[in-house]
């Protein structure tokens, strides 16, 4: 499926817009941004990089599958990426509810407000892709996919690793990048 | 270009009307699209100010000197606005029928589409005419109703979104589903579509911000949920121009082999 | 396990290695705000770079798609590191 390359490339480009435009509002208060990161939990989104890599790479042994028509490898592999996007849900969903327990929304101020829309529009992708790859793995059972067979699937794992791209680069942005 | 007849293994969906088809107006009402664009684009949003918009976070007397300030442009640039936005309507309805060649005259997409594109000029046309109101009469209305018909026009205008989104996904299936082997609109617009599609929910979070991506100014809700549908306006019409002159010569040949 | 032997999983356990660096490394006091910053985003250039030729597949694709995504992740990076240099030091 062609077509999809003009998504994924449409939405790499969205989210460079919006780095871009993170920096700038972090150009005219550098200080506020440096001490709104600290209350961000270093380490959870550190494991959710591992999480999503780990991720993606199932999904690119679940295609690598189809390609050599090993179909009853398919399933489990996709599993693997589905159950990982959860993984990712989960994790996420803990990590908005400590801020919220702390008081943190993303009224609290311009940084805050970055943090919630970035992540959030990246875990809407998520939720997305994990969606996609439990039909992908439920279809692949039937023996759906093989090496004719995988338009879609690898469609649909090409947007898997564009979510997974994006949060390595999200994660340094928000988390780890510290003031001069 | 098809010259001749298509390969037999594709027939595409005959017009069965008794009357002949009017591929020049057809073609007319294609070129309504980018008619339409460049009136918004120049109009709504060079003359009248709102690229970007006066901030949401303005205060009700800003608001109220915004509007004073330029009242002469604004009156000129939303009146002619509103009267143009009929322009979206004729612009649909060439998408439609382009549609129907893929799906059969019955198709529901094709009228979906067809809503779609018409019911979107209402909340642009009363929005410009809220505007304009504003506008006119700022002078003697209190600041605090000149913020509450800014904020009005913009609830009204964004919030909408949806029933544009209706219409451009109907575009997109169909035309992915067109099974010619170059399809009259490529997969790249209806991806594109689906791109635009995606980046109007954002827009439902103006109501709770004034400040920052989400806002009705910002980078998220303004520049790329407009400038993705301000692409997806003329690169669908060049296709469907296209299709007219495309889909002409498929019922000539069809003519010729049934005659 | 066949799987260690695929591409796919040498670039996975590099890139899990690239990422303790950057979140458990890089981060801590003992570097300085310049090499942190730098080090960590290049390594996300990198990282990225990974994902797209080897998971995304983008080594076999058509050059001008390949040329065209690779350039992501170095204007990315540039137009980050670009706006962090020029952001103020904090007291």
């Amino acid at each position: 499926m062609d077509g999809v390359w003009v998504f994924i490339g449409a939405d790499s480009v969205i989210f460079a817009i919006l780095f871009l435009s993170f920096m700038q509002d972090r150009l005219k208060n550098p200080a506020l941004f440096e001490a709104s990161r600290h209350a961000l939990n270093m380490n959870l989104g550190g494991v959710d990089t591992l999480i999503l890599l780990t991720s993606s790479w199932s999904v690119a042994l679940a295609v690598q599958a189809m390609k050599r028509d090993q179909i009853d490898r398919e399933p489990r592999l996709l599993l693997g990426g589905a159950v990982t996007g959860l993984l990712f849900m989960v994790s996420k969903s803990v990590e908005y509810f400590q801020k919220f327990a702390h008081g943190i929304t993303p009224g609290t101020n311009p940084f805050y407000m970055w943090y919630f829309t970035l992540t959030g529009i990246h875990l809407v992708h998520v939720v997305a892709g994990t969606s996609l790859l439990t039909y992908l793995c439920v279809r692949s059972r039937r023996g759906t996919y093989d090496h004719l067979h995988r338009a879609v699937p690898e469609s649909v794992a090409s947007f898997w690793h564009l979510v997974d791209l994006l949060w390595v680069v999200l994660f340094p942005l928000l988390y780890l990048m510290k003031a001069a | 270009m098809a010259t001749h007849a298509e390969p037999t293994t594709y027939t595409p969906a005959r017009d069965l009307s008794p009357y002949p088809t009017d591929y020049r107006t057809w073609k007319i009402l294609a070129w309504t699209g980018p008619v339409f664009l460049f009136a918004v684009f120049v109009l709504w949003g060079i003359v009248a100010r709102n690229m970007p918009p006066f901030p949401p976070s303005a205060t009700p007397d800003e608001v109220k000197a915004h509007f004073q300030e330029f009242r002469l442009p604004l009156l000129i640039a939303l009146s002619i606005c509103i009267t143009m936005t009929a322009f979206y309507m004729s612009f649909s309805v060439a998408v439609a029928r382009v549609m129907e060649r893929i799906e059969g005259s019955g198709g529901l997409l094709s009228k979906i589409e067809m809503m779609g594109g018409t019911i979107t000029c209402a909340p642009v046309m009363v929005t410009l005419a809220i505007w304009l109101t504003a506008a006119h009469e700022a002078q003697y209305l209190p600041a605090s109703v000149m913020h509450m018909l800014y904020w009005m026009g913009w609830l009204l205008f964004d919030l909408a979104y949806f029933v544009t989104s209706l219409q451009i996904a109907a575009v997109s299936i169909v035309f992915m589903r067109d099974k010619r082997e170059k399809k009259l609109v490529p997969n790249a617009v209806s991806w594109w579509g689906w791109v635009t599609f995606a980046s109007f929910f954002a827009v439902s979070a103006i109501p709770f911000l004034t400040t920052g991506p989400l806002a009705f100014n910002g980078v998220i809700s303004f520049w790329i949920a407009f400038f993705t549908w301000f692409f997806w306006i003329p690169s669908l019409s060049y296709f469907i121009i296209k299709a007219v002159d495309r889909i002409k010569a498929e019922d000539e040949a069809a003519a010729r082999i049934n005659a | 396990m066949s799987v260690l032997r695929e591409r796919v999983t040498w670039v996975w356990l590099g890139l899990m290695a690239l990422t303790c660096v950057t979140t458990w490394g890089l981060s801590k006091e003992l570097f300085s705000p310049t090499v942190a910053v730098v080090g960590i985003f290049l390594i996300a250039a990198v990282k990225v770079r990974y994902v797209m030729l080897d998971f995304m597949e983008l080594r076999q694709a058509p050059l001008p798609v390949r040329a065209a995504f690779e350039v992501w992740p170095a204007v990315v990076a540039a137009v980050i590191l670009g706006f962090w240099f020029a952001t103020p030091a904090i007291m």
